[in-house]
């Protein structure tokens, strides 16, 4: 007897296609790659001796990565407060219902597809090769990135929960900035804040790894300790900053908890 | 009377083929409250927002205390908004923000932007919202922020809103379509009593016959944007209720409109 099909017929076509493809992509790619197993078998006998090298922790660089880390820390912090402000406005300029001039609102939209398809490593790359290693330049590419992310989030939130709001601020006859300041932000200051606490978790991840390529902060550190094989602060880096990523995840998870366990109340 | 609200042959069209509203024709006198009825998707939203550019019409003319609304410049058009009070089925009030607060913005349009953005309302206005509060009800709810409210009592706030500010023609887009029987009857008789104590015109969207007969002085029926009925509720015969609800069926099922959509 024929079986009854259960399924949807194109979503189980476009699946099957998908792995297909996938399937036959990887030969070639393989081989491309020229991807050698000895390379990697040796690799795997150099892993008990980097083990061992890495768990002579030494602390003397202790203080040094304290001051990167707070460095990282600093970067982080003023590049997402100086892109809340920024942002902030923005979105409410590109937001569908509250757009003060649609066209304005279409170019600084296709401005922010540019600016997020550049991966924030180029960023970075173009501050450092714009004003040279340090701090600034960490802060000044990281702002780019950060900008055009937070724009996006926060006109998101405002055109999916703010529309009720502004109906009834448009109705009662009030302006732009009634929107923006009576109805809008009151109504999503916890999603905003919960955003923003979510984007300084991301941004200072990004400012550890983009101190590698010269955004100053601990990345900048560990890339020394990198390139003279030097393993014992190194291992006692990669776990400040593991330490450092854990509590802050913990700490905007936290604080996400506790505003939408308020929004529900 | 001079009609003080005057609509002529208004359309909206969404997109290039939904037609809401198709030539509808409409006066509103002073002291007339005024019950709009049809089914889900006959366009009784749109009316209402066309009238105070919610929503753009496509064509037609809607003259309020003698003002061109459709071709009305920004502040013409805030000036005409802030003497129009609307409630909405979903309250629309600032969940985050007091009791107090929300009735407040009803004073918005007649403020300077700094002044509102800074929230510095007038003594004298503040007292007012009280009073207004206190008529309703609410005063223990005054302090209270929006979202601790029950369903009942924020359209109350919502009322006192539009109350607040001091307008000469509410809108209300079903105003008790997601409230339990007895709150409903609070909020249509607060609404009611208000408007015709303080000689305010209503027009107010509604899906219930029986709800609308009850308050109504004329009742206005819709079906697929075109007005079929429009008298007193005495003259509005089941057969007519019939015929208007009838296209219900017809407008779900054969234009395929989703019922949460038209709802
Ligand atoms: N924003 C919109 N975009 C497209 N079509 C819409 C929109 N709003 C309403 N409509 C359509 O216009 C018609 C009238 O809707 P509406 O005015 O909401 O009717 P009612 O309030 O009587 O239920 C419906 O067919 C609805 O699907
Ligand atoms: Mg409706």
């Amino acid at each position: 007897m024929k079986k009854i099909r259960i399924g949807h017929k194109s979503t189980q076509r476009q699946q099957r296609w998908f792995v297909g493809l996938m399937v036959i992509l990887f030969f070639p790619c393989f081989f491309y790659l020229k991807l050698d197993l000895n390379q990697f078998k040796d690799g795997l006998h150099q892993i008990p001796h980097i083990a061992n090298m890495m768990m002579q922790m030494s602390f003397d660089q202790f203080p040094d990565l304290m001051d990167g880390l707070l460095t990282s820390l600093i970067i982080a912090f003023l590049t997402v407060v100086i892109s809340v402000v920024i942002s902030f406005f923005l979105a409410f300029v590109i937001a569908t219902n509250t757009a003060p001039v649609p066209l304005l609102a279409k170019i600084i939209r296709a401005i922010i597809v540019i600016i997020r398809t550049i991966p924030v490593t180029i960023w970075v790359l173009l501050a450092v090769a714009s004003i040279g290693f340090g701090s600034m330049a960490g802060v000044l590419g990281l702002i780019f990135p950060t900008v055009a992310f937070l724009t996006r989030v926060f006109s998101d939130q405002i055109d999916e929960a703010g529309k009720d709001i502004i109906e009834a601020v448009k109705a009662v006859g009030g302006g732009w900035w009634n929107l923006v300041f009576n109805g809008v932000t009151p109504q999503l200051m916890t999603a905003f804040l919960a955003s923003i606490a979510f984007n300084f978790e991301i941004t200072v991840a990004e400012t550890v790894i983009l101190g590698i390529v010269g955004a100053g902060g601990i990345g900048v550190l560990l890339q020394e300790y990198i390139s003279f094989y030097d393993f014992k602060p190194l291992t006692l880096g990669i776990l400040i900053v593991f330490i450092t990523l854990f509590l802050l995840e913990m700490t905007t998870n936290l604080i996400r908890l506790r505003l939408s366990g308020r929004g529900h109340k | 009377m001079k009609p003080m609200l005057q609509i002529n042959s208004l359309k909206k069209q969404y997109g290039s083929s939904t037609v809401a509203l198709n030539g509808i024709d409409l006066e509103v006198h002073p002291n007339e409250f005024i019950a709009v009825i049809g089914p889900s998707g006959a366009g009784k939203s749109t009316l209402l927002r066309c009238i105070n550019r919610l929503i753009d019409p496509t064509e037609g003319s809607i003259s309020f205390q003698g003002q061109e609304i459709v071709g009305a410049g920004k502040k013409q058009l805030r000036q005409i908004r802030s003497q129009i009070g609307m409630i909405f089925q979903h309250y629309n009030l600032v969940d985050r923000l007091s009791v107090l607060e929300n009735v407040l913005h009803g004073r918005l349009g007649q403020m300077s932007a700094f002044n509102g953005v800074f929230s510095r309302y007038s003594e004298a206005d503040k007292l007012a919202a009280i009073a207004l509060l206190e008529k309703l009800g609410l005063e223990e709810q005054i302090y209270k922020r929006a979202d601790e409210l029950s369903g009942g009592q924020k359209q109350r706030v919502g009322i006192c809103r539009a109350l607040a500010q001091k307008p000469s023609l509410i809108l209300a887009d079903e105003p008790i379509a997601s409230l339990d029987p007895n709150s409903s009857r609070i909020v249509m008789d607060s609404l009611h009593a208000n408007c015709i104590e303080q000689g305010i015109a209503c027009l107010v969207n509604l899906h219930q016959v029986d709800v609308a007969k009850r308050y109504a002085t004329r009742i206005v029926g819709i079906k697929s944007g075109k007005v079929v009925f429009d008298g007193k509720p005495e003259e509005l015969t089941d057969r007519m209720t019939q015929h208007i609800y009838e296209g219900k069926e017809h407008q779900m099922f054969q234009q395929g409109v989703p019922v949460e959509q038209a709802v």
